[in-house]
């Protein structure tokens, strides 16, 4: 006698694959839109090559609570910055410009200031590249060759070694 | 008298769905490989900038949270989910122990625009002292530009 053999297809239920995929699609849209990934960098100098400065060599920005800034001990408007540096690099282009910050001046009001000295190069170049502006010996000055941030700590230990603590 | 009518053909309008799957899997595949875990998910306004540079990836961060959340310092080690620390002296241990494995490691600064500035003070402090070399400090994601 022979039997009918019933055929059993054996198959995956992918019904729900649809709804499954875009679930994980909306989680990483969602969750990698938000996270920040780029910013401003700047490098610390190695206690080895710390070259000591003069306050007279330097040029001292100082961000006061409010976000206005003194340039050499005077009220220059965030505007005016750049066009200061450029005038004192243009006489010594190994000038370092020291950003100091009230404590009581906020985190983005020091970042302003950064920001705009990093602009340097931008401003001082053309669309190609090319340097604006020639130092006094006539080398092109296309940024600002160091940034300094003191930190209180180090600020108060130089004072105190010019006896003004 | 009623007429009598032919079997009704259906000419049913249809989206053609059998490349959905592929490009379902495309979108997940790509998100797969560009996503990256953030370590620190506090809630913060971060200072807007012109200059922008991509921040490198695994790095520590030590995250400032805003006055209005106590100004909580964070640290991770870009691995794993950033913890609190309680003190200045912890962010100095967790930076040397980072800079002891690796010298050039680089550090995140993510900060509240608000916070103020001698708290960030403290941190980079800290970071000097740890003989950090390379910081970044966390920009928003629109340039001041955009924004």
């Amino acid at each position: 006698m022979n039997i009918k053999k019933k055929d059993i297809a054996s198959e995956i239920f992918t019904g729900s694959m649809a709804d499954i995929s875009f679930l994980l699609i909306i989680y990483f849209m969602i969750t990698s839109a938000f996270s920040a990934t780029r910013g401003l960098d700047f490098a610390l100098p190695e206690e080895t090559d710390t070259p000591e400065i003069k306050q007279e060599d330097s040029i001292e920005v100082h961000v006061l609570p409010g976000g206005a800034i003194e340039v050499d001990k005077k009220d220059i408007p965030i505007d005016g910055l750049l066009p200061y540096v450029l005038e004192k690099l243009q006489q010594n282009p190994e000038k370092p410009v020291i950003l100091r910050t009230d404590p009581d001046a906020t985190y983005g009001d020091m970042i302003s200031v950064f920001d705009r000295l990093r602009r340097a190069n931008e401003e001082w170049t053309d669309d190609l590249g090319n340097p604006l502006y020639k130092d006094v010996n006539g080398d092109p000055l296309v940024e600002i060759k160091t940034i300094s941030i003191p930190t209180q700590r180090e600020i108060e230990n130089i004072w105190n070694l010019l006896g003004m603590g | 008298m009623a007429l009598i009518r032919g079997r009704d053909r259906g000419t049913g309008a249809a989206i053609f769905t059998a490349s959905m799957a592929d490009i379902v899997f495309l979108l997940i595949v790509f998100f797969v490989l560009t996503y990256k875990v953030e370590v620190d998910k506090t809630q913060m306004s971060l200072p807007e900038t012109w200059i922008r540079k991509k921040v490198p990836e695994k790095a520590a961060v030590i995250s400032i949270a805003p006055p209005s959340m106590g100004s909580t310092i964070r640290v991770s080690t870009g691995e794993e989910m950033a913890l609190p620390v309680a003190t200045i002296e912890e962010v100095i241990t967790f930076a040397s122990t980072e800079v002891a494995k690796n010298p050039n490691r680089e550090f995140i600064l993510k900060a509240d625009k608000n916070s103020p500035y001698g708290r960030v003070d403290e941190v980079l402090d800290a970071l000097k002292q740890s003989k950090v070399k390379y910081i970044f400090l966390l920009s928003e994601q629109l340039t001041a530009e955009e924004l």
